[in-house]
């Protein structure tokens, strides 16, 4: 079957080559000058390390390990988010803890050491999908760099501290003690 | 000048000679490297980027992104300079020189000035003074040998992207030139010489780019060509042959290369505005003096050069062939439609 192809019709001022070529650099030159005279905070480019991109609701950036007020961890050390992740790099070691305390209910299981390999992680938000708890999020930091592969392991402590900086938390080191501090002394303090 | 010639032990002629030297090589050398930036600064203002910014004098001061030429020479000179072992070594080395040479030296005969007289003596200002009977056939003579550079490079290269880019380049010289020295002759006829300084004289009151504006056309299309700047860079149309006759070259033989067509732009330019946009000439102003016609020249130059850069941002590459289609075919005629019709008004005695 034979292509028809579209001839289009050239009137005689765009065959001189001169007009078309000057409606061209008519365009060119708006656009020079409307990028000019563009204050450098509207300009597509991002000047990164002076301008940071605003990552949009639902970005999957660089995880972190939510806490209750006390500052424990509320992951119940599952292994659901483990089983969840395509990528496999979520290490958990589960630890019983007995003491019971008010502001975690009943639990009695936490990670005692919860790894994430961000070098392997493909950033999917499975395991925070999987979480029963709520405990894992995918926030908007994406800044994510270290110097050797073993400084992207992020543990327990690292996880619970992504984002400590930006919401103003006290950055954690150890679990609380179990039985102390109650629930109503961390509200009032 | 005779008392700063007295203070240096030179006669004032020995002084204005290496003085003209200097800012005849010295110029368009450093307006070529500006314009390096000036092309990737309005380059990326045309597709609404911002350019190159980052590079900063001693880690500070950005200076809207100049720091980067010094940034790019430094770059050029540290780098690992490689002689690929297939290449014909002497052609290879000499060839960057061929292309820069005949860049530099065009610009000898252009007057970027009125000349002056001091001490009862005139100074010209152009390295090559008036009656030296080169007049502006040196210019196009030595322009067209930075043909030879790009011939060399690709040759000595041994390559098969470089010799398809020197190939086009020689095709394509052959192909503008006729139309171009017919739209010269114009001018020459015109004037009735062709010394620089009588084409400038000559055009006094109105300059040749309104009675000659098909001359001026052509002309610069094939100033376009001449530099091998887009939309005619088929020598290097790197979508196609690579880089072309730049293929094998790297470091500072490449930044040499490059330059060239920078400095090429200028003396275009500068032909340009000597031929058609009367030299140093200020409108209405019958006799501007040294400054004024010098900063008038300038500004025309910097116009002209902005120009090959607005182009090169706004029209595609051309085929090939298509350049040879459109040199034969329509720039010939219009540049003889153009010598035809100023002979017969010249006849008419008009
Ligand atoms: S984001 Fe995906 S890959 Fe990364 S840890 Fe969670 S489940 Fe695994
Ligand atoms: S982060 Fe959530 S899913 Fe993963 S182990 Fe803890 S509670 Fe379970």
């Amino acid at each position: 079957m034979a292509i028809l192809i579209k001839q289009v019709e050239l009137s005689w001022l765009d065959r001189t080559y001169v007009w078309p070529i000057l409606k061209g650099m008519a365009i060119t030159l708006g656009h020079f000058f409307r990028q000019l005279f563009t204050p450098t905070a509207k300009r597509f480019t991002i000047q990164y390390p002076e301008m940071k991109k605003e990552m949009p609701e639902g970005y999957r950036g660089l995880h972190e390990l939510k806490r209750f007020e006390d500052g424990s961890v509320k992951c119940v050390a599952c292994f659901m988010c483990a089983e969840a992740c395509p990528a496999r790099c979520i290490t958990i070691e589960a630890e019983e803890f007995s003491d019971l305390n008010l502001t975690q209910g009943f639990e009695e299981k936490r990670p005692k050491r919860f790894e994430i390999d961000l070098l392997r992680c493909i950033f999917c938000g499975m395991c925070e999908e999987a979480c029963p708890k709520d405990a894992i999020w995918l926030r908007k930091d994406y800044e994510l760099v270290g110097v050797d592969r073993e400084g992207m392991r992020y543990g327990k402590w690292d996880l619970l501290n992504t984002y400590a900086g930006l919401d103003g938390k006290p950055v954690l080191t150890t679990d609380p003690k179990p039985s102390t501090p109650s629930r109503k002394e961390v509200a009032c303090s | 000048m005779p008392t700063l010639a007295h203070l240096l032990h030179l006669s004032p002629e020995t002084l204005w000679m290496v003085a003209k030297v200097l800012i005849v090589f010295g110029g368009p050398f450093t307006l070529a490297s500006l314009l390096t930036w000036v092309e990737r600064r309005g380059a990326a203002m045309i597709q609404d980027r911002i350019g190159p910014n980052r590079a900063a004098l001693f880690g500070k001061w950005r200076l809207l992104g100049l720091p980067q030429i010094a940034a790019d020479g430094i770059k050029a000179f540290l780098k690992e300079d490689l002689v690929p072992p297939h290449v014909n070594k002497l052609v290879f080395w000499v060839a960057p020189l061929l292309t820069f040479l005949p860049a530099v030296m065009g610009f000898a005969i252009i007057p970027f000035g009125q000349s002056f007289v001091s001490g009862g003596q005139t100074y010209h200002l152009s390295l090559l003074d008036p009656g030296n009977g080169m007049g502006m056939l040196y210019p196009l003579a030595i322009g067209s040998m930075a043909v030879y550079g790009v011939l060399t490079a690709a040759w000595s290269s041994n390559n098969k992207w470089s010799i398809l880019g020197g190939m086009r380049a020689s095709a394509q010289m052959v192909s503008y030139e006729i139309g171009m020295s017919l739209a010269v002759i114009t001018v020459f006829m015109r004037a009735g010489a062709y010394d620089p300084h009588l084409i400038i004289q000559a055009q006094l009151g109105l300059w040749n780019v309104l009675p000659q504006f098909l001359g001026f056309l052509v002309f610069t299309t094939c100033m376009f060509a001449e530099t091998n700047r887009l939309p005619f860079d088929f020598a290097e149309g790197e979508a196609e042959i690579v880089a072309g006759y730049l293929t094998e070259y790297g470091s500072m033989k490449f930044a040499l290369m490059y330059l060239s067509e920078y400095v090429h732009m200028v003396t275009a330019s500068a032909l340009i505005v000597t031929l058609y946009f009367g030299g140093w000439r200020v409108p209405f102003v019958a006799d501007p003096g040294v400054w004024l016609s010098v900063l008038a020249f300038v500004i025309k130059l910097l116009c002209f050069c902005w120009l090959f850069i607005w182009i090169r941002w706004t029209l595609p590459r051309f085929r090939y062939d298509q350049l040879m289609k459109f040199g034969w075919k329509v720039m010939l005629p219009l540049s003889m439609a153009n010598f035809l019709i100023h002979a017969f008004l010249m006849f008419k005695g008009a």
